[in-house]
This record gives C-alpha cells, structure tokens and sequence, in this order.
C-alpha cells in the first residue's frame, strides 16, 4: 500500500525511453561478457575434454632434426626426455617406441591384392585419440589391432588409387579388410592377422598397442633397449613462444602444421578478448547512464522526497522503495541474456556436432557463476547510487 | 517522551530576543507529554520557527533541543523517521499537503508509513466529523484551503503519537468547524494519553490548556 502511493509520488517515468536505451546496452553488454566467457569454457573443455574425435588439444611429435651433422646420431638420451618433461609449458611426454624387427603387410583375402614392407611405432594410449574398445592386445589376442593416420587414408583414395585404377576406400571398408602381417624374425618368418580399427590425426605413424610393441621387441627384436628418438608431447598451447625456442635450441623440430591448432587459439583469444572488452566497455556506460537514471530520478522527484522524509519516511523505507523500482528489471535482463546465451550455444553445438567438434549443449556453470556475479555488481551500483542520492537530497 | 529545551534562540531571531522577555527562547523548560501547551505570540515573533526546531527542519538555533534524554541534533535519520512515525505528530501551518495525491491517499500515507494503528475506516470517520467526506477523491490541490487543513489535521490524527505539534491549526477554519476539529484533537490526544503543542496569534479556550507560555 504504502509503495503504490510511493509510486504515485516518485515517478519513475522521467526519461522513460533512455532507460530504455540503457536496458538494451546492458543486455548487449551481458551477451558479450557472458558470451565471451561461454566462448572460454568450450574452448577449455575441447583443448582438456577426452571425448573430441579431432581433439583441439595439441599434439606434437617431437624428434632431433636430420641434418648434415646429426645423421645417424637422432636418438634422444633419457636426460633429454626428463628434462622435457621439466618444461612448464609442456603438460606430458609420451615416448614413441620404434618396431627393432622388419615387417610386411600384405593383403589376406584376394580381392584386394597389396604388399608392402612397413614398421610400427606405439605410444602411450593416453597420447592417442582412440577410443575404439578393439584398441587392445595380449598374447591371445587373433589380430593385431593398428591404428594409420588419416593422411594414408587421403593419400590412397585421392592420389595412389586414381593413378592404379583401383577403387576408392571408406573407413569402414578399411577397418572390415583383414592384413596379413609377416614378422621377418631369424630363420622363419611368422604370420599375424592384423585389423585397422582406427584412424589418426594426432601421430603420423602406423601405430600398434604398446603391449603388442612390448612383446614383438622383446622376442623379434634385433637390438635390445633401443633409444627412442621421437616423442609427442602434450601443449596446451603450440604456438607458445617459450615451446618453440625451447625446441630450436634444442635442435628438435616438430610436425608445423600442427600449429594450426595454435591458430585456432589465438583467434579464440583474440574473439574471447574483443568480446570481453567491447562488453565491459558497454557494462560500464550501462552503469554509468543507469546511475544518472537513478540520479535524474531522485532528483525530479526532489519536493517529494522531502515532503516524505518530512512526514516521517524512512531514508531506508525510500531505499527499498526505489531499489525495487530499479533493480528487477536487471534481474529480467541477465535472465534474457543467459537465454540468448543458451540458445547460442544451442546452436553452436548443432554447428560444431556436424564437424565432429563436440561441445555441451548447455551454457556453463561459469557463465551461471559470471552471470550471477554480474547480477551482484549491478545490486551493489544500484544501492549505493540509490543510498548516496536518497542522503544527498535529505542534508 | 519528554521534550527540553535548552537556552534555544534561533540564530536569525537573535538580536530581537535579546530585547525583549521570552517564556521560551533562552529558557530552560521541559515539556511532559501529558501537558496540553499553549504558546502565544504576534506575528513574526518566531512561532513557526519554534515548530520547526522542535520538529527538526531547522538547525540554525543555539542552545539545545532534548527528547528524552538524546540531543535532537545527533538524532540519525532513521531514528528521526521512527519519531516522526511513532511518536511526534504535526499540523503545519502551510499544510503540506501531496497537491497530486487525493485527499484520502494523503491521510492514507500517514496512515501506511508506520505499523497502522487505525484501520481504514477510521479515516471516513473522521472526515465525517470534520465534514470533509465529500472531498476524499478529489486532488488536495484542488481542495480549499480550510478542506486542506482539516485534512492536515486528520492526517497528523491517524498516526501514533505522544506528543502533537500544531501551528496555527485552525487558521482556515470558522467557529463552528474550529469546536468539531478542536474536540477531535482533545479527543485523540487522550485517548494516547499524549500532549500537545499548539501555537497561535490570540488567547482562545479552543482546548483545556495546561500550561500557557508567551513566546
């Protein structure tokens, strides 16, 4: 009762229409601040998460550069590796161990006739992104489980197969066609089945199960307690300044086109960070045109006020009275912002899905939490604004 | 709740007071709230003045203001508010009126501000007693002077109180509408028990005064 003749006393209408004005700023502002941070989370849950097809995080293979004077001398010392691992910008290492036998490939059924000599290299799983439950191997396993790169898969369909009148593969033709593995070890060779059951983008090699490579070096090996000399490492960030000169000075060289990756950051960055500081430039003219509302307000409504305060209202029965004219519709718009914001993400994960790059489809808890925190810093400008301009009119 | 005064003089007054004898500036006195006070004095004489300070819409005065035992002038805001809610009414000389609230939402505010004491009837009640029943709706700027005060005074009755400040309540007033509101006044002020303060130009027997002072 008492706030509907309030109401009728202190009229809030006064420069309705840059209210107004200032309402759509501030929404304009939160999309932008809270987006920027939506944009922050899924770029960490794809740079961190493990379930990403084609993971953004970032892979490097990592081995000494061939050159005139390091021929034959590229294995890399267990110091060099440990001293890898030291590095900050650098999460893991995983060391590449190279097959110590000769291997051939050739084809097991006679539809598709193929030999080739070829070698295997195993990493660490947790290097690899395959999630393939077939990716396992003991000793009474019936095939040998490997992985190729996708530029294999590439190089076949679009160069090699054209040039041999043959027909082109999908995956799914690749990973049904048994091969033939011939181990050369000693006087007799041995025979294995073999099965593709995945395809990678992070390790350019043909890779088998650690356990499998473990096994076949220890009873085909030639060499035993062969030094590794490639390893991937684990950055978050490739084009990071420190990681490439640690590198050259080092006289490792790693595959450059993964830096892409690194460019894929940075327009992140440089689209998270327009965003942050375009939003926070309009949060705050928000504010600012919001105080002056406050202020114009309180001070059109000065004889009032006055007579109010006279009549024996309290400074603080005023404050809530105006704090309640003002402050919900801040609420009404972080709310329509973290909608905006939910339906962008709606989106984006539908865009992103279609390109194997996976996302929540729902807006992060941080931007809950930024949202929130912004409700708070608007709370606390209203108040204050509120409380200093009530005081002013009242000495 | 007792009011003091001590050795008050309203600075702009000052050179006049000096002159002359005073019941109340320069004085020691102390009100209880259970007296019905008079205070006489020509025009220009300080009258609203001393309302004003007593009420605390003016500073410029020496001396000092008590009620109860705390210093009027220390008085937070918020505390201040609480008094002027609960417990000291008044009647201003100028009215006071919200000219763009109706009659009834101005006595209504009154009514609203603190804990209600009085339902909504009471209002109707007494705009009937002060025949102001007909003018409730309207805009109070549109009401007479005399419909205003008789307002004034409704709207200073519908609040608790212990102690009633009146300038010149009955300024707008004609004898017979001076008897109703003068015997509403007494009414309300012993039903809380309370006192009151009323200032004015001439001696009247509007009330059963129990302390007369000249200003």
């Amino acid at each position: 009762m008492l706030h509907q003749l309030l109401k009728k006393l202190i009229k809030t209408s006064a420069g309705r229409s840059r209210f107004v004005m200032a309402m759509i700023g501030l929404t304009v502002a939160l999309v932008l601040i809270l987006a920027a941070v939506q944009l922050q989370a899924n770029y960490n849950e794809l740079l961190n998460g493990k379930t990403n097809q084609d993971s953004v995080a970032n892979f490097l293979l990592v081995n000494k550069a061939v050159t005139n004077k390091t021929i034959g001398a590229t294995t890399l010392s267990e110091t060099e590796i440990a001293d890898l691992r030291k590095q900050p910008f650098i999460d893991d290492v995983g060391v590449l161990t190279p097959s110590h036998f000769k291997v051939s490939a050739e084809s097991a059924s006679g539809n598709m006739p193929f030999y080739t000599d070829l070698f295997f290299e195993s990493v660490p799983d947790g290097f690899l992104d395959i999630n393939d439950p077939a990716w396992k191997w003991d000793d009474r396993s019936q095939y040998i489980p490997i992985v190729i790169p996708n530029m294999f898969l590439d190089m076949y369909n679009f160069g090699f197969s054209a040039s041999q009148g043959l027909p082109q593969l999908t995956p799914e033709a690749i990973k049904s066609l048994p091969v033939k593995i011939v181990i050369k070890s000693g006087i007799t060779p041995v025979t294995y089945y073999a099965k593709v059951v995945g395809f990678s983008d992070r390790v350019s090699s043909v890779l088998v199960p650690q356990a499998f490579m473990d096994w076949a070096n220890k009873n085909f090996g030639t060499q035993q307690d062969a030094k590794p000399s490639r390893v991937v490492i684990r950055t978050k960030d490739p084009g990071n300044p420190a990681l490439v000169s640690y590198l050259s000075q080092h006289g490792l060289t790693t595959d450059t086109d993964k830096t892409r990756f690194s460019k894929y950051r940075q327009i992140v960055n440089v689209v998270v960070n327009a965003s942050w500081v375009a939003g926070a430039v309009m949060f705050i003219f928000a504010l600012l045109i919001f105080t002056l509302f406050i202020q114009l307000t309180i001070a059109s409504c000065r004889p009032e006020i006055v007579l109010l305060t006279t009549l024996g209202t309290s400074p603080r029965q005023l404050y809530r009275f105006l704090l309640k004219q003002f402050f919900p519709v801040n609420i009404i718009v972080v709310f329509i912002t973290l909608i905006i914001i939910a339906a962008l993400q709606y989106f984006v994960q539908h865009f992103l899905a279609e390109r194997n790059i996976y996302v929540q489809p729902f807006i992060s808890v941080y931007t809950i939490a930024a949202g929130i925190a912004v409700l708070l810093v608007l709370w606390i400008v209203n108040s204050v604004t509120i409380k200093k301009y009530i005081a002013n009119k009242l000495t | 709740m007792q009011v003091s005064l001590s050795q008050v003089i309203p600075i702009p007054l000052k050179d006049k007071i000096v002159q002359r004898n005073s019941d109340v500036w320069n004085k020691e006195l102390s009100f209880n709230s259970t007296e019905w006070i008079k205070i006489k004095a020509p025009s220009g004489t300080g009258k609203t003045t001393l309302v004003h300070i007593l009420y605390k819409l003016r500073e410029d005065y020496s001396g000092a203001v008590l009620y109860d035992q705390e210093q009027l002038s220390v008085i937070s805001a918020e505390k201040l508010a609480q008094l002027r809610q609960a417990n000291i009414s008044i009647i201003f000389q100028d009215l006071r009126l919200f000219p763009n609230l109706t009659a009834r939402e101005n006595i209504e505010l009154k009514r609203v501000l603190h804990k209600p004491v009085y339902e909504e009837k009471v209002i109707d009640e007494m705009a009937e007693r002060l025949q102001v029943s007909h003018i409730l709706k309207q805009r109070a700027g549109l009401c007479s002077y005399g419909e205003q005060q008789r307002i004034a005074i409704i709207r200073a009755l519908i609040q608790p109180f212990e102690w009633l400040v009146m300038d010149e309540p009955f300024s707008h007033l004609d004898q017979a509408n001076i008897a109703k509101a003068s015997a509403l006044i007494a009414e309300e002020c012993s039903k809380r028990n309370a006192g009151f303060l009323l200032t004015d130009l001439d001696a009247d027997e509007h009330f059963n005064y129990s302390k007369q002072l000249n200003l």
